[in-house]
Formats: C-alpha cells, structure tokens, sequence
C-alpha cells in the first residue's frame, strides 16, 4: 500500500468517561479531553475563577468542577474556543449547523459598551452563533458569554411589520398607514411638545438622522442618556475610557467608583485581571462590594468616600498619587443619580489631585455600558437650549407638556411615566417601549445592518449586515429618512454613503475608524454637594440588559441557574 | 491598610446595593455540624494552604473517609475552592472520597501489597482469600497497594497502615483483632544513645564554628557521595549549586520511598534515626536552609511518630537552632518520590512533577532554591565527615567508590538491606551477603533498580553495580532495589506486574505516559507479546514523557525482549 496502513492499529476499547453538569452554556463529551488543561488554567487565570480542575490520577483522571455545578464565570463560553478537542462545546449551538453551512460576517458586538470584535456566524436569516474575533486592543481572543450566547434572541419577539394603535390595540399596519398616522399626529403640534429618547442599542447612522429631524421639527427635547447619566457631550474626554482598555496594562494602580466590571464589561474586568496577575497593581473599590477575581481594597460605599479621597484623606490617595500610571474608572452607578453631575465633578477632581492626568497619560475613565452612548454624546444628543432631559421629558409626558415621545429603541426608561403622550417606537423588540407604543417602526438588529457604533473608549467601529432584518422590518436610518420625507422635512441623504459623510461632519471622530483619537482634557461636571446614597452596578443581571438579551432562551436560562436562584454558583446566598 | 478580597459576587438585585456580600468560597452550603467537626479536628493549625493534605489527613483519620460535606467545610475554613481541595484529594490514594449518595467505605482497610517481592511470595493468592472471607459484612473491606517497603518479609499487607509482614489470612485476621495502633516503635539507637556515641558533635562543630561549610562540602565531594534516591547526582556539587543561588534557601529531604523492592530509607530511619537527622541538619547548615522538610511517606507510620518525638528531642537540646524542621505525610503515591511532584505535594497540591528547567535547585519549593536529598543520602554524612573522605572512597570494587545499601529481595536465603561496596556483581551479593538463591531455585535474573531500572539475565550477573554501569544495557542501579528472580518465575509475568505498577501510579499529567502504561498494561496482559507494537509504543513513552515514571516505565518491557526470549514463547 502506498500511502501506509488503512486501519487503526488501536483495537482496544477506548475509554469512557462520563460527562459533567457545566451549566445551560457549556456541552461537555469528556470522553474527548485530552487533559491539556487549558480550560482549567483559562478558568483559574484568565477568568479566575478555581473552579474547574482535574481529579483523580493517571488514567483516573477526569476535567470537571467535580461537584456538578455550573460555571460562574461571565467568560465561560470561551473554554468551548481553546477546548483543543471538541470535549467543551457550545451547548446551544450543539447539532444546530455545520460550519460549511454558515456564512460568517465579522462584526461588532453590542451587548456592553466594549465593542468586542466577533464574528457572526449565519445560516438563512438566521445568526446561529457568535465567535470572538482576534483584537489585542479591545477583547484580545475573548468575549463575554452574553456577547456570544444572547443571539437566539434574535429571532424572537421580533417586531416583523409596522404596527399603528387604533381603539386601544395594537394593529398591523403598513409602512405608510404608520407614517400616515405619525403625520396626522404631528400635525400643528409644537416642537417644544415634541421629544425623542436614544436606547442602548442604537448606532450612530440613527441616532444622526434622529437627530436632524428632530432639529427639522424643532424639537430640542433629545437625549440619549436613557438611564439619566450626567454626563455632557463635551468636552469629549469626559465621557471616555481615556487610558483604553489596552492601556490597563500599563497601569500600576486603579480605582473603581461606581462599578462592577465584571458584570458591565467582563473583558474590561479580565484586562484588569490581567494587569493585576503580573503584580505591582493597587486596585481600590469606592461601590459594589464584588468578587472581581482579583483583590480589590474595599474604600467605602459612595460619594463621601469619593471626596474624602480626593481630598487626600484616604491611604488610598498616598497610593494614588505615588503610582506612575494610575487610572480612576467610573462607572454609570456613580453618573445615573441625581447627584450624577456633582461625583463626576468630584471624580474629575480627584484625578486632577491625585496626579491621574499628565503628560503622556490620561487615567481618567468612564465605563459605560451601553454601546449606543459615547455615539449619542459624540453626536450631541443631548439636550439642545431649553430641552429637557430624560426625566425631564417623563415629566413633561406626565403632565401633559410633551405630546409626542419618539422612543428609539429606548426600553430603559419607566414607560407608565409617557402619561397619555403619543408614543413612536422605533426599533427591533416588542419589548417595554413596543408595548406602550402607538405606532411601532421595525428596525434592524445590530447583526441585520452596516452601522457605526463608537465604544466606552471612543473607538469608532461598523458592524456588518450578516442576514436580513425579518419581515418589513429595514435598516434604521433609512425608516427615519422615510419618515422625514412623509413629513415633509426630508432629510438630506439617500445613501448609507451620504448619511456616514454626515456623521462625519458632525464630528470628525467618525471620519476614522477603528483608531482611539486621544481627546483633549477640559472642564466638566460640577460643584457642590453630594449625597449619601452608596453608589450601585447598574447591571442587577448580567444576562438580562437590553431588549435582544431579554428575548434569550440561553439567557433566561443562565439567569435561571445563576441569578434568580438563592443557592446559584457563587455562593452568595445571603 | 485594611485590605479585603472581594470573595463573593455580587448577586443581589437593585435597592440591596450596599450590603456586603458573603465572603466565601463558591460552592454548596457549608453543613454547620461539618463544619464544626472540621473547626475541631483543624484546631490552632493554621489555615494555610500548603497543610492541605496534613488537614486531609486529619479527616480521613477520624472518619475513614472524606465525605463531601466535610470537604466543603474545609474548603470553606481553609478559603479554598471546593475544586482545589477535591483536585488534591482524589489524587492521593490514602484518601477515600465520598461523594454525596455514595455509601462510605468500610472502617477497616486491609491493603495487601501487590507490587512484585510480594508477588512472588503469593500476594495474589492472599489477595484473593482475604477478599472472599471479608466478601460479607461492612466492616472491612480488602484492596490492592503498591510496595511497602518490607519486601524482605513478603508478602506484606496492612491493617489501616500497620503492616503484617510474613502475611496470612490468620495473622491479618489477628492484626485486625489487635490494637490498632501498632506497637511504638523505638530505635535500637535513640537519642541517648546516639549523644552517648558522640552524636551531634559534628553538627555542634559546624554551627559553634570549628568546622566550615567549605570543609564539609569537601568532604562529601572527596568521598565521592552520590544521590542515594536513586539519580546518583553527586552530592557535595549539589549543595555548591544551591548554595550559589539567592537566599533564602530551602531544604526538603525525600523519605518518600516508594520504588517497588526499595527498604533502605527504612531500615536506616529505624535504626539509626539520628545518624540521618544530624545528617540533614548539617546539610541544612552548609546551604542555609531556614527550613528543612522531611516528606515522609505514609506507608511507615510507626517511623512518624518515632520521628516527632526524636525530632522534639533535638529542638529540645538546641540543636536545630537555626533550622525549623516540618514532617510531612504522604498519602500514597509514587510519584511524589519524584522531586519535584514531591515539592507540588509538600505545597499541598497534586504530585505532577514540574517541567525542567527551572531545576528545583534554582526554583523549588515554595518558588525558592531548595535542596532535595534522599534519607540515605544524608545518613552517610556523619561518618564521611568524622572518618574521612578516604575512608567511604576505600569501599568498592572494580574502581568503583563507596559504600551502598541494597535492598534485596525476592529469591534468595537471607533477604534484606545489605552495605555492600559499589561495583560488587550480583553473584558476588548473592553468595557473600545473601546466603545464596533460596533452596529449590536457580537464578535466572535480577531487577537491579527496582520497578525502573530494568531486569538482567543471570548470564550478566557478573556486572559492576552501579551508576553509570549497566546504562550500557538499558538498565541502572537506581535506588539500589535488587529483586532476585529465579527458575520458577515467568518474566512475562514479572514485566507486566512493573507495568501495572506505573500504570496505577502514573500521575497521568503526560499523554505518553499516562495512556502509555495503560496501554502497554492492555497489550501485555492480551497473552502475545508484538514487539513491533510494544517498542513503537515504549519508544513514545521514553521520548516524550516529562518525568523518569514515564522515561522508564517501559525498561522492564524491553528488557524481557531482549533477555528473555524464550519466555516469550
Ligand atoms: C518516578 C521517580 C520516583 C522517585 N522516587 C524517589 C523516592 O522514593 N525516594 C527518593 O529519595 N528519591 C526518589 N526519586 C529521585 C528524586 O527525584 C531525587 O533525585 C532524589 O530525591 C534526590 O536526592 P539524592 O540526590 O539524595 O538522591 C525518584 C525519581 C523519580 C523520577
Ligand atoms: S480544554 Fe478540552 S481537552 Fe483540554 S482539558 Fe479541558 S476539556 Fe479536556
Ligand atoms: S511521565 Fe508519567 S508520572 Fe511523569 S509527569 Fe508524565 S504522566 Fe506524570
């Protein structure tokens, strides 16, 4: 025979071995593992948590976590990438597809706001898994599980076709009945009674054609801060991850106020897991009281920490100051509050003070979470002169000064405060805003278009189209051009060409991809005084934080095994 | 500065923000009354995490079993994740884990030792008797162990850790009966006498500064002291090498004994305990060792407590002023005989030897440079020093230098540990040391390093023995463990019992070795032996494998192909 023997020589019975309980994300067939213990030393160095191992001796030996439990890691999905054998695999995705038979498009994800690069594997209209894509600047090889599993979410509760209210119901309808009925209500009423409020999900081509017909209207009522952050949108270094996530590395000492990484931006959280591995890194915690997976000093619970600190009154701030490259994190818990303006004051003072801004280096961080945001702010969707905010539209809505709020896709914000407000949804989920809506607009998934979005560190990023949006739903820039053109205020670009020329002539930023432009430093928050109210994580569950993570089977699961159960897999039962 | 490791995640839902989440290991619920039990046994030890096994240990001796309740209290009081401990504890085979649901193991143990000497001396058939009278009843339960270190006395078995030498159903039975603390055992040289015969004197020497480091390093080194574990590094160019690297600097001794047909350790550690400790002591002075760590394996617990009352007696006379001595237990596993996986197990993890380098000299235990040296080794320290370079060197045949104790065992008269000079052949330590071959037996071969070093045909029973001169062959003297095999014995049978040997105590951290013994083990026991595929797979094993287990495991196989033809047959 040429080319050698066409039978194993192995004609012993092979071993067997039984499978474990990894949890609703995680398939396991041990009779593969080749003990290479990568995803043992993924999960105690990477993610750190110790709780995969190795039992047992010689050809005893098994990989498990030994008391069948499933993973608590927001990063376990990425043992099933470097799993050499197929011995962890994707128990979702499991017997879904072949990888011939997917079309695989490389895109951004936009479960939080870190822009982990992915890919995002498709077969027909349907996206049936998504991969991290290599990129030592933001996510390195990882991604979050929800950034990886939350994608059967999007084939459900879909919002397929325009939908328009009529005797209290909502009906189908077609594109121009909703427009119609959108113009018959926008007739002769004032701009000031008019407002628009940006979600979490929404990318910067939508958010720039918002914002022109809203100017077209004369509507000054606009905000992209769903969640009430008092954040301004200048200057631009004030709502920046300034040192970039990549930057962490070269860090010696952090402080987190507000925030729980782990759970707002788990690949931000490994970086400054990372960092801390390699030793000589300080980490101190003014918030949430949380397992990082690295040590953390615990400072105190809110503002006043915050102020002693920056007034040097903590050993803490001896640490900061003394350390070359310190960094200062604040997260949306310290900013959405009413005294949000005032701890970003304190928070920008304390960089100052401590030494955290200088030549060459600009510790000065905020973490956000939600992808659409430094987007929104970079475009100014922020409140114009005598436009009121959020809450400030709530109000109005309630009392009956707003008559027309137009939601895209804002599902963050107390829908039972719209009062009897005429209420436009513009988006891809029946989720809160659909429901209260009076005349829903199909949008387009993140997966179902080519759209801009711009991460916690000011990066601006496109996503690509990997399937169609479902049914009538279209790209959502194109259903705002529309719009304008049913009002009569068209909007001046018909082409993604044209509406991305005008993203760029609102602000440069979006001239260059891909590439941090270092932003000048400047004033920004205020004065005054702060209260007692401890800061809190805006993320009370991880699986859970938009409309398309909602809608999850997967994801209801894990909040099913790790959240909402009292004994779940960190112990924390108390 | 306070500091506080966040241990918990936080799970609660908005509005219980500010509470502070439980600090504690993930895992189940810690069981209070477990708890409480583990709080109890533990005591003031310390919590540290490099006295796991010690803590396991204290549990499975109360409790005959570690139960999954108490081995989450103890994750929970050690700050440990419940998979660490489970990892280290499934690994040591004198610790019996129960699962939850799984009923816990009978409250006698008899091991009957399975490992070759036994085997000649009809371990099977022992094996097999024991378990068919105990087969009813809960109370005791039979299970197979590798070596014990009595093979001049097999076949061995053990009640809990109490051996039975000169084993039969009627005298395990008795042994059951018995007490069972074995008797106390005393040196035939303790503390007094040992001080009597002028004792530490050396030692007072070198610390009160009448003697110097450079002094005793020499003296090793001109006596030509070789590693007596079994690798035969040269000893006085050990403690040089250690002794160059950064302080501080650590010393561990290895009393882990455990390749098959090895007594020696043994024999010295009960006789003469003190000779070996001033040994160390001493040793631990040239290097500046802070702390020296004995491992002790846990096959030989009447040596323990011996051991900690002798070593009590030496803090007592000041003797280890400079130097704080710590025994560690074993819990059965060859591999931790293995420097480095002794290193991991004295760290209190699982015995996977480390990937070189970093020598152990360079980085060892604890991350710092330590000095690694068998019992044996520092035994001869002593007499070296106070009779002279010259005086070890004189021994030896055949140009070879120094003294060596064999372990024999198997088919001669008078079994047991014999100081014979290096270089003498096997004829020569059967017939002058041994009483000759047993009555009714030719010799037909020998293992001349234990399970390890590989077997030889009578017809080169007139080689030098020692290291370096059997490499030729394929084999090597080891840790000097002889086991003589005569007429009667099937080599097939005696390579396949060395190779279920390593298959059991494979730590399984290598692909070759792990599935290369159970393979080899499968392929053996199959009745014909193909050498093609034997040696195909023996060749990987000596290849690729990390550590000497898996380098060597396949010697005795090749050995029978080449020695042993015609019991191939
Ligand atoms: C698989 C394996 C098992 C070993 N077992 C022992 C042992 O039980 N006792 C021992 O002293 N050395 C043993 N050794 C040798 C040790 O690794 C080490 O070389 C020795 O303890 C060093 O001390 P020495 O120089 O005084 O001999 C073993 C080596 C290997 C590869
Ligand atoms: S990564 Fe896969 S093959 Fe490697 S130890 Fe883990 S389960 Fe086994
Ligand atoms: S050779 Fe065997 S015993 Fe040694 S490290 Fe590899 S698997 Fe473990």
């Amino acid at each position: 025979m040429a080319y050698g023997f066409d039978r194993s020589r192995f004609a012993e019975n092979k071993r067997a071995v039984l499978d474990k309980n990894l949890g609703p994300l995680v398939k396991t067939i041990m009779t593969r593992c080749i003990h290479c213990t990568r995803c043992i030393r993924f999960a105690t160095e990477i993610a750190g948590v110790e709780e995969l191992g190795a039992t047992g001796r010689g050809e005893h030996m098994e990989v498990g976590t030994y008391v069948e439990k499933a993973l608590s890691s927001e990063l376990s999905g990425n043992i099933i990438d470097i799993c050499p054998v197929g011995a962890l695999t994707s128990k979702p995705y499991a017997f879904v597809a072949r990888p011939w038979e997917l079309r695989k498009t490389e895109s951004i994800d936009v479960m939080d706001a870190v822009g982990s690069n992915i890919r995002v594997d498709a077969r027909g209209t349907e996206v049936l898994r998504v991969l991290p894509r290599l990129s030592e600047e933001i996510n390195e090889e990882w991604i979050a599980d929800k950034s990886r599993f939350a994608c059967d979410g999007l084939q459900r509760q879909r919002l397929d076709r325009p939908y328009v209210r009529r005797d209290g119901k909502l009906k189908p309808a077609s594109w121009s009945d909703a427009f119609a009925a959108i113009a018959a209500r926008l007739k002769g009423v004032a701009g000031d009674r008019i407002a628009a409020i940006v979600g979490d999900l929404a990318c910067a081509e939508s958010m720039v054609a918002l914002k022109d017909l809203m100017a077209a209207l004369g509507a000054p009522h606009v905000d992209c801060r769903q969640d009430g952050a008092k954040l301004a949108a200048s200057p631009r270094a004030s709502y920046l991850f300034n040192t970039t996530i990549a930057g962490i590395e070269r860090a010696d000492a952090c402080l987190l106020v507000g925030t729980n990484p782990r759970w707002e931006a788990p690949i931000v959280n490994a970086r400054l897991r990372k960092r801390w591995l390699v030793g000589g890194f300080r980490a101190g915690v003014i918030g949430p009281q949380v397992n990082l997976t690295y040590k953390a000093e615990y400072l105190g619970a809110g503002p006043q920490t915050l102020a002693e600190l920056s007034a040097g009154r903590l050993p803490f701030a001896d640490l900061l100051r003394k350390a070359e490259r310190p960094l200062l994190i604040v997260g949306q818990g310290a900013l959405a509050r009413s005294d949000g303006a005032a701890v970003l004051g304190l928070a920008r003072r304390t960089a100052v003070e401590l030494g955290l801004v200088k030549d060459g280096w600009n510790g000065f961080n905020v973490l956000h979470t939600a992808a659409a945001r430094v987007g929104g702010l970079d475009l100014g969707l922020v409140p114009g002169v005598g436009g009121r905010d959020v809450r400030g539209i709530l109000d109005g809505a309630t009392s009956g000064d707003i008559d027309v709020v137009y939601l895209l896709g804002a599902d963050e914000i107390d829908t039972s405060r719209l009062g009897r407000a005429f209420v436009i949804y513009q988006g891809h989920h029946g989720d809160a805003g659909a429901q209260r809506a009076d005349v829903i607009l199909p949008g387009a998934a993140y997966t179902e278009k080519n759209a801009t979005y711009v991460n916690t560190e000011g990066r601006v990023q496109r996503t690509r189209l990997a399937v169609f949006a479902p049914g009538d739903a279209r790209e959502d820039w194109k259903i705002l051009r529309a719009l304008s053109d049913a009002l009569g205020r068209r909007l001046p670009y018909d082409s993604l060409g044209q509406v991305r020329s005008r993203l760029a002539a609102v602000n440069a930023v979006f001239a260059k991809p891909d590439i941090v432009v270092p932003a000048a430093w400047g004033e920004f928050g205020a004065a005054g005084a702060v209260d007692a109210m401890p800061f809190k994580s805006p993320v009370a569950n991880f699986y859970m934080t938009d409309p398309i993570s909602r809608a999850s089977v997967t994801m209801a699961k894990c909040t099913a095994s790790f959240v909402a159960s009292g004994t779940g897999k960190t112990g924390t039962h108390g | 500065m306070a500091h506080s490791t966040h241990d918990a995640k936080q799970r609660s839902r908005s509005g219980q923000g500010g509470r502070r989440a439980r600090s504690q290991p993930k895992g189940r619920q810690v069981d209070p009354a477990a708890l409480a039990e583990v709080q109890a046994l533990l005591g003031e030890r310390p919590r540290r995490r490099d006295l796991l096994i010690e803590h396991l240990h204290l549990i499975q001796d109360r409790h005959h079993c570690l139960s999954a309740a108490h081995l989450a209290a103890l994750a929970h009081e050690m700050k440990l994740a419940l998979t660490e401990v489970y990892e280290v504890a499934t690994f040591y085979a004198h610790f019996d884990v129960v699962c939850e649901g799984e009923a816990p193991p009978a409250p006698v143990t008899i091991r009957v030792c399975d490992s070759l000497s036994c085997e000649l001396f009809g371990a099977d058939r022992l094996l097999a008797e024991l378990t068919s009278k105990y087969a009813e009843g809960r109370k005791v339960r039979v299970v197979r162990a590798p070596c014990m270190g009595a093979c001049d006395r097999a076949p061995v078995s053990a009640v809990g850790h109490d051996q039975v030498m000169r084993a039969t159903v009627p005298r395990v039975a008795a042994a059951i009966a018995a007490s069972h603390d074995g008797p106390a055992l005393k040196p035939a040289t303790d503390y007094a006498a040992y001080i009597a015969a002028g004792g530490y004197k050396l030692l007072r020497d070198g610390l009160d500064g009448r003697r110097t480091r450079d002094d005793l390093i020499k003296a090793v080194d001109d006596a030509g002291l070789r590693g007596l574990g079994g690798a035969g590094f040269p000893t006085g160019r050990k403690w040089q090498l250690v002794r160059k690297e950064a302080a501080p600097r650590l010393m561990t001794v290895n009393a882990d004994e455990g390749e098959p047909g090895t007594f020696k350790d043994r024999h010295y550690l009960e006789t003469d305990p003190h000779r070996f400790l001033e040994g160390m002591l001493i040793a631990a002075w040239v290097v500046e060792a802070g702390d020296v760590y004995i491992y002790l394996r846990d096959e030989y617990p009447a040596i323990r407590h011996m051991l900690l009352a002798e070593i009590a007696e030496i803090e007592a006379a000041g003797l280890a002023r400079d130097t704080r001595v710590h025994l560690r237990r074993g819990a059965g596993a060859y591999i931790c005989g293995e420097e480095s996986a002794m290193i991991e197990s004295i760290e209190g993890k699982r015995g996977l030897p480390r990937h070189r380098p970093p020598y152990v000299a360079q980085v060892g235990l604890f991350g710092r440079p330590t000095l690694v040296q068998n019992v044996e080794t520092l035994f001869w320290v002593r007499d070296i020093a106070e009779r002279g370079a010259a005086w070890f060197a004189g021994h030896g045949r055949r140009g070879r230098k120094g003294l060596r104790s064999f372990s024999v065992s198997g088919r001669v008269k008078d079994p047991g540990v014999k100081l014979a000079p290096a270089g003498i052949t096997m004829r020569e330590l059967i017939d002058e040391y041994c009483g000759g071959m047993a009555d009714g037996q030719s010799f037909k071969g020998y293992l001349p390093g234990g399970a390890s070093g590989g077997i030889l045909p009578a017809s080169m029973g007139d080689l030098p023995l020692d290291f370096g001169t059997l490499e030729p062959h394929g084999c090597f003297v080891g840790s000097h463990a002889v086991v003589i095999l005569s007429d009667k014995d099937d080599m097939k049978a005696v390579a396949l019992n060395l190779i279920r040997f390593f298959e059991d105590e494979s730590c399984g951290q290598c692909t070759p070795c792990r599935v290369g013994t159970e393979k080899a083990a499968k392929l053996m026991a199959g009745g014909r032996w193909d050498q093609a595929l034997l040696d195909d797979l023996g060749r990987v094993m000596t290849d690729a494998s990390i550590c000497g287990l898996g380098q060597a495991a396949y010697n005795p196989v090749r050995s029978v192909f080449k020695y042993f033809r015609e019991d191939l047959a």
